[in-house]
Parts: C-alpha cells; sequence; structure tokens
C-alpha cells in the first residue's frame, strides 16, 4: 500500500470525522480506532490530529460532547448536531464532485463540462 | 515501573507543556488519559503483558510534545475568549460609576454629549467590535466566517486591553483635570479603573509573551 500523506487529508478531515460520528456517539480515541480500521489501516491519523479537529468541530456547533463515567474514569463521548448532519450532507456532496473531476483527469478521460 | 506509574508519568509530561484555562487542561488530560487507558485495555485484551500493552499505546498516541503543540492553539484561543469575557462583563461594572459621575445633565443628552462628557466612549466601541468580530471568528460563526487563529485571537486580546488602558488612564485625567470635588462615587470609579489598567497591564504582557513564544 503506497504511504499516505497528511496533508492529502487536509480539507475532508471534518467530513471524516463527522462521517464517523453519522452512526451515533462515540468516545475520541474510538473515533480514531474507527478511522483506522474503516479505511482498511491507511487512514491511521496521530492523536495529536484527532482530539483538537474534534474539538474543533464542538466550537463550531457541528458535534457536541456529554461526559458520562465509565469503569470509574470520566469519558466524553461526541454526537453529531442537526447542523454535524446538514454539514456532513454537504461535504458527501462536494466529495463526489470533487472525486469524480479529479478521477475524470487523472483517468485522461475528461467529463463533459456541468453548467 | 508500572504501567500505570508509566502511564501517568506520560500523562504528567504533557500536563507540564500544556498552557491555558485550567479547566479546558483538566478536561483535555481526562479524555486523553481516558484515550490512553482504552488503548492499553483494547492491546492487554489482544494478549500483550501489562506493561507492553502501556508501552505501545503510548507510542501510539506520540510524543508529550507533539501532544501538547497540537493543542496549543485551542488552548490559546479559549485563553483569548476567556479574558475578552472578562473584558465584556467588567466593562459595566467600572462604566457605571463613570457614567454617574460624568453625565452629561440632563440625562436625556444626545449620543454627541454623551461623547462630549465621556470621550472614551468610541475607544469602548471599538473594543467591544473587536470582541464581538473575535467571538464570532472562533466560535460558532466559523461555519460562515474566516476562522481566526491563535495569532489573531491573541492580537485582538492585546488591541482590547490596550483600549481598555487608554480608555481607563483617559477617564481618570479627565476626571482629576476638571477638579472635581472628591465624592464616594468618584473615588469608586478611580479604584475601579485603577484595577482594570492593572488587570490589563497583566493581560498585555502574558498575551504578547505567548505570541512570541509561538512565533
Amino acid at each position: 500500500m503506497l504511504p499516505m500523506r497528511p496533508e492529502l487529508l487536509k480539507g475532508h478531515l471534518d467530513a471524516l470525522l463527522l462521517a464517523v460520528l453519522e452512526p451515533g456517539a462515540q468516545h475520541g480515541y474510538a473515533v480514531i480506532e474507527a478511522l483506522r480500521s474503516g479505511s482498511g489501516g491507511t487512514l491511521d491519523l496521530p492523536t495529536g490530529t484527532v482530539y483538537p479537529a474534534l474539538h474543533r468541530l464542538e466550537r463550531a456547533g457541528l458535534i457536541a460532547s456529554d461526559w458520562h463515567t465509565v469503569g470509574g474514569r470520566r469519558r466524553r463521548a461526541y454526537h453529531l448536531t442537526p447542523a454535524g448532519h446538514q454539514a456532513l450532507g454537504e461535504h458527501r456532496a462536494l466529495w463526489d464532485q470533487f472525486s469524480a473531476a479529479v478521477a475524470a483527469v487523472l483517468s485522461g478521460r475528461p467529463r463533459p463540462a456541468s453548467t | 515501573m508500572s504501567a500505570q506509574a508509566r502511564a501517568d508519568a506520560y500523562l504528567g509530561e504533557i500536563a507540564a507543556r500544556l498552557h491555558g484555562p485550567r479547566r479546558r487542561r483538566a478536561r483535555i488530560l481526562a479524555e486523553l488519559r481516558d484515550g490512553l487507558d482504552q488503548a492499553t485495555a483494547d492491546r492487554i485484551t489482544a494478549g500483550l503483558p501489562d506493561e507492553d500493552a502501556v508501552i505501545t499505546a503510548i507510542g501510539r498516541f506520540g510524543a508529550p510534545a507533539a501532544i501538547a503543540d497540537a493543542f496549543a492553539d485551542e488552548l490559546t484561543i479559549a485563553y483569548a475568549r476567556q479574558v475578552l469575557t472578562w473584558f465584556v462583563v467588567t466593562g459595566p461594572l467600572v462604566g457605571v460609576w463613570w457614567l454617574l459621575l460624568l453625565h452629561p445633565a440632563p440625562w436625556r443628552g444626545s449620543l454627541a454629549a454623551f461623547v462630549a462628557a465621556i470621550p472614551v466612549i468610541p475607544l469602548v466601541a471599538a473594543g467591544l467590535a473587536a470582541t464581538v468580530i473575535t467571538f464570532a471568528t472562533t466560535g460558532r460563526m466559523i461555519r460562515w466566517l474566516p476562522e481566526a487563529g491563535a495569532h489573531r485571537a491573541v492580537a485582538a486580546v492585546i488591541s482590547v486591553a490596550g483600549l481598555v488602558i487608554v480608555s481607563d488612564v483617559t477617564i481618570v485625567g479627565v476626571y482629576l483635570g476638571s477638579h472635581a470635588p472628591a465624592t464616594p462615587v468618584g473615588i469608586v470609579a478611580v479604584a475601579a479603573a485603577a484595577t482594570r489598567v492593572g488587570v490589563s497591564l497583566i493581560v498585555v504582557v502574558r498575551a504578547t509573551g505567548s505570541q512570541r513564544g509561538s512565533g
């Protein structure tokens, strides 16, 4: 497998985190593991990338968090807000458009221009 | 060293490198501890001995300096918002005394009369505008507005603190220069302004230091 450079994720991390949280609430470490397992190990992001990105999404109101106690430990679980669900839909539409355009150019078969 | 002691030492190294509001740091560390404990538990479940499990979990998390650096912007922005909130809250507490002392007579005077009597009103308005913009571009509005980074948030703190210092020193100068008789309200107003100038100077020094440190 070719190595995945972190800068390739720039601009897509928000969408990935929102997508991981779409099925239900998860804590930070579970989000990291879900990204890794969901991508077959390709998206093995460092802790220092994922936690601050989750906090930023919470500041933007796209996710919210609750603290609870699990096995004597304080745990913070994140879930999507209505605005987060809407933002994820927009990210998906943009990604479909973007990935189709890039794939067309890389494959050497240009798509017809959209109006 | 036991597995628990190793995890504690690792989190302690991160804690020593985090700078910002105390509650925010505590929440970050609690979250990291939970993640590290979970990562360790997963490895123990997979068959690793306790100590190897915590060592590999720590390796997966990364160097303490790198982790702390990753949270630096977030903590700086939290600090900036906390300080600006303090200025917004203390503004009326200090301003009300000057309003009682220097308001134009009669009270129903126009805005121009208020500005003439209390000449720092434009500075207060500028500080409020900078605060509102900073809150908007570091909070919920970042979905629609260009997001302000830590440097801009700190620059806003320095600017607002500077405006507060100039405003308070000016208004005290206007009052003392008027040779008005000393009244209890006047003494309270001067004391409140002097206190805020002192705190604002500390804010400027700290914020300037943090800007240099991260520059």
